[in-house]
Formats: C-alpha cells, structure tokens, sequence
C-alpha cells in the first residue's frame, strides 16, 4: 500500500494540445498508480502517439498539465523511457551499443554498462546478437532491441507507442506474452499505446479508449482479469466479455460515421 | 565462364592485362618514336629515374602537394558540411554556392588562380583543395540532412544535450556519406594536382610527364603518365576501403 500523500506516477489534468488552428485532444485527464498497466486505444489520427510525446516531455501541452511522480514534465526525464513504433534504433550501432545508449547518456562508467547490458540484452531474448547492427536482424528482434534500451535505464515509467504495431502476428503474440513476463518480474507504470483490442484486453489493468475530433477520453475501461496473465488468460470468459465490449465502444462510432457519410450523399 | 570463382576470374584479369602489354609493346615497336613508345622502353625509363633519384624527389614533390590539398578539403569540407546541415539559415544562404562550385570543372579556375596568386607551393595546394573540396561538402550536406527526425527525437528522449546529439548520432551517421565524398575526393584531388603542376609552376609528376613530351622522350613521359595511373588504382581501391569501412551499419558494399 502506498502512503496516503505520495503523489500518483502520472497525472495528467484537463490536458490539451493544439497544433496552430488544429486541436488534437482536449480535457484528457487520467491518473496511473505506481504499479498500472494502462492502454490507450483509439482510432488512427486521434492524438495517442502526441499524447505520448506530452507525457514524455518530448513537447509540451498547450492547455492541463501532466506530472510525473507529483512535477511537471517540462523535458525528457530520468526514470521515464520510451519504446518508439518504428524503433527508433540507431542503424550505425551495434545492438549491444544500441542497448548502452541510454545508460552512456547519463554518465555512468563503461565498465558498469558493460556489466550491466548483457543482463538487458538477455531478458529480451537477444543473447548473442550483440554485435549484430540493425539491418542484419528482423523487425522483431529490433523492437526487442528498443525495448531493451529503454528498460536498460530501468525506467519508473514506460511508455510505449504501439510496440508490435510493425511486427508479424506470430511475433507480436510472443512478445506480448515476454513483456507481460517482463513486467511480472519488475512491475513498473507501463502506459502504451496500441491499435489491437486483444493487446489492450491482455495487457493492460485499464484501457483509456480516446475518440472525437478534437479527441478526449471517452470511456475507461477497467479490466478485472488476473495476473499474472498468459495465453490462458485468452481463453477466460471474461477475456471474451471486455474485448467485446471495448469492441463495441470503439465501432459504435465508426459505424455512425459511415451512416454519416451515406446519408449526407 | 563461371567468373565466380576467384581462380577463373583472376586468370581473366592476368590474360588480358598480359594481352593489354603485349598490344603495347608491339605497337610501340611499330609506331614512330615521336608519340609512342614500347613498354620495355617505358619500364626501362621508369627505372633509370627510379634509380638515379629523380622519380623520388619528383614523386615526393607531388604527394606532398596531393596530401596537403586533400587533407585541407577533408578538415574543412567535413565540419563545414555538417555544420549547413544543421544551421538552417546557413544552409539556405549558401547552398546554392556549394552546388555551382560542385558541378563547376574546376580547371577553369586555374588561370584565374595564377594571376591572383602566382607561382609558389600555395596556390597549388589551393587548386588541389577546389577539386577535392566540393565532393566532401557536398555529400557531407547531403548525409547529415537525411537523418530521420525520428532520431532525433529518440535521443531527446533520452536526455542528450546537444554536444552528445553531435557525438553519438549526427557525426556517426554522417561520416558514412562524407566517405563517399572522400572517396570521389581522392580520385579528384589527383586530377587537380595533375592540373595544378600541369598549369602553374611545373613540378612533381606532371613536370616529368611535360618534360618528356618537350624532349621528345616519350618513354620518360610514358613512365610518369604510368606512374600516375597505377597510383590513381592505388587511391581508388584506398577510397573504396574508407568509404565501405565507415558504411558497414548501412550494409553497404560497393
Ligand atoms: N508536428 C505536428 N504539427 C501539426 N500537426 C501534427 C503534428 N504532429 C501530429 N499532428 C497531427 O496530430 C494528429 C494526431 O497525430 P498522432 O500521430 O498523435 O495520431 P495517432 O493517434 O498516434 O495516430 P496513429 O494511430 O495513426 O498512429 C494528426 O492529425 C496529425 O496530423
Ligand atoms: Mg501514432
């Protein structure tokens, strides 16, 4: 139990982003507990992976306000790290130099991150592969790559912008299933993005479903599923239940829009 | 002809550059002395000078002055080039500039060259630098711009300031393309120094090569043309390496 006045890892209040006459998403407010797993589902071009920026300090918001751990995030952190959709790996480094990345930028000794990457390197499932530069590995084996690079700074928070979203679905299956072992091994607040119902559904203890134009939260879906969760976790009833349900909320206002568009012909 | 095999393929080469000497050799016997001499006249001239010490000293002449123009084009068309890259204002104030002078042949400088600056060692560096300089900032420009923004982004993520942004992303990703400048450099920079003994004071190789066609001894002037030509392989092949040493992340094998 966390002591009654430590703040929340994240809260974000009444936040918004505009980009000149544009506004993405307005009044998003959401608070993630030190241990949560948080999914952010939402049609294609509602704001997710700029609210993701936001939370990262990447840019800053226009209107609300988003704190990590009870101050504001002006500019990347330490103790914050993200997992990019396209990777985002450095195709001159090798994947051991890729993994160290982060550790080099905040000074530590050479000697200790050489120490340290190997144990990163192995949790993801890419011993071996260390020497080996982007190219000449599959798209599976990079994400596991950026993944390893962000958790090598053993992040408070992660943050995670559709991070199967460029894999094959076999692959995509068993990286979810690593990265829920993962997170059993060291909870930490995970916040990711993704376009998959049954990815938010596994993963996440809540499912934040953005929507609108300008976007903002629409529903927050609790899902009461327990942990620790695996591929029988596919098969509960329930499992079924709050995928349909999400389902049903995410395709009610699709299927509006395309009456729209029918009757306005 | 399976020309996979390294064997078959290196006899290929033997035979005809075996059948390249010999055509050579005979129509060098059978032409008039005036424009064209056989090889053995020509190795024979090559080793008098090599032994009486006029091939170092001239050789030496010559490498001194390609060394120091190319080595001032890679210092300064290298920082530069990056530098455009990554100020904006610059880039757009002098771009232009940069790909005139590049698609420039730069021979037509050189009489405009002489009159500014005369005879001495430096001018001739000068004309040097100009052919080999404009390749390097070029491609320098080209390779420091197409870095993905998503990089970028990835190294703010992760806190670099921008000292380490130059250290750890743009000066790594860059000098992979600054390579394939040096590489065109190198080859460049030979035809500039050629140009630069040819047209101001003449020294080094280019003066053997104009000395032996005043005298008529073409052999001598066969021997310094063959000279330049076997180094002109050496560099290329050197450049090759370079550029495919700094390219090995792009998988890049020319
Ligand atoms: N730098 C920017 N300037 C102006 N508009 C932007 C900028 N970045 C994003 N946008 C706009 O913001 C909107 C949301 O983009 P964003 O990438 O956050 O969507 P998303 O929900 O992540 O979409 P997807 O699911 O396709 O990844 C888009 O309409 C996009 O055009
Ligand atoms: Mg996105």
């Amino acid at each position: 139990m966390k002591a009654p006045n430590t703040p929340p890892r994240i809260r974000i209040a009444a936040a918004g982003k505009r980009y000149q006459q544009h506004q993405i998403f307005e009044n998003v407010d959401l608070t993630v507990g030190e241990r949560e797993v948080v999914a952010i589902i939402g049609p294609s071009g509602c704001g997710k992976t700029t609210l993701l920026r936001c939370i990262d300090g990447l840019i800053p918001l226009t209107q609300g306000e988003i704190l990590i751990e009870g101050s504001p995030m002006l500019a990347p952190r330490a103790g914050v790290a993200m997992v990019f959709q396209h990777f985002g790996l450095f195709p001159w480094k090798t994947v051991h130099d890729n993994v160290a990345y982060g550790l080099k930028l905040s000074g530590i000794s050479k000697a200790e991150i050489n120490e340290r990457v190997p144990h990163f390197v192995k949790l993801v499932g890419l011993s071996g592969f260390e020497k080996y530069y982007p190219y000449q590995i599959s798209g599976g084996m990079q994400q596991r790559c950026g993944l390893a690079r962000a958790l090598a700074t053993e992040p408070r928070v992660l943050l995670m912008d559709e991070p199967f979203g460029a894999v094959d679905a076999q692959t995509r299956e068993i990286l979810q299933f690593e990265l829920l072992r993962i997170w059993e091994d060291t909870p930490t607040t995970m916040v990711f993005v993704t376009h998959s119902i049954e990815e938010a559904v596994l993963m996440g203890d809540r499912i934040v479903v953005l929507k609108g134009r300008p976007s903002s939260v629409h529903e927050v879906v609790e899902v009461d599923l327990p942990r620790p969760r695996d591929r029988a976790t596919l098969l509960l009833p329930h499992f079924a239940e709050l995928r349909e349900h999400v389902w049903g909320t995410l395709m009610a206002d699709a299927r509006q829009a395309e009456f729209d568009v029918i009757k306005n012909n | 002809m399976n020309l996979n095999s390294p064997w078959l393929r290196g006899a290929t080469v033997a035979a005809s550059l075996a059948l390249g000497a010999v055509i050579w050799e005979v129509t060098g016997r059978y032409t008039s002395d005036a424009f064209w001499a056989p090889l053995s006249a020509t190795l024979s001239s090559l080793r008098e000078v090599a032994v009486n010490g006029v091939l170092l000293r001239q050789a030496m002449s010559s490498f001194q002055l390609y060394i120091a123009g190319l080595a001032l084009a890679v210092v300064v068309g290298a920082p530069f080039g990056m530098l455009l890259a990554r100020v904006r204002w610059l880039r757009v104030a002098l771009e232009d500039y940069v790909l005139m002078l590049y698609s420039t042949p730069m021979v037509a400088l050189i009489p405009f060259l002489l009159s500014m600056m005369g005879f001495g060692f430096a001018p001739k560096v000068l004309v040097v630098f100009l052919f080999a300089v404009f390749p390097v900032l070029y491609n320098t420009i080209e390779g420091a711009r197409s870095i993905k923004p998503e990089l970028i982004e990835v190294a703010q993520s992760f806190r670099s300031g921008e000292w380490q942004l130059w250290r750890d992303v743009m000066i790594p990703y860059t000098l992979s393309f600054t390579m394939t400048g040096v590489r065109q450099a190198i080859a460049r920079g030979l035809v500039g120094m050629v140009a630069a003994e040819f047209f101001l004071s003449p020294s080094g190789l280019g003066q053997m090569i104009m000395m032996g066609s005043q005298n008529f001894d073409t052999a001598g002037m066969l021997a310094a043309i063959l000279l330049i030509v076997l180094l002109g392989v050496g560099l290329m092949d050197l450049g090759r390496a370079l550029e495919k040493r700094f390219a090995v992340w792009r998988g890049y094998n020319p």
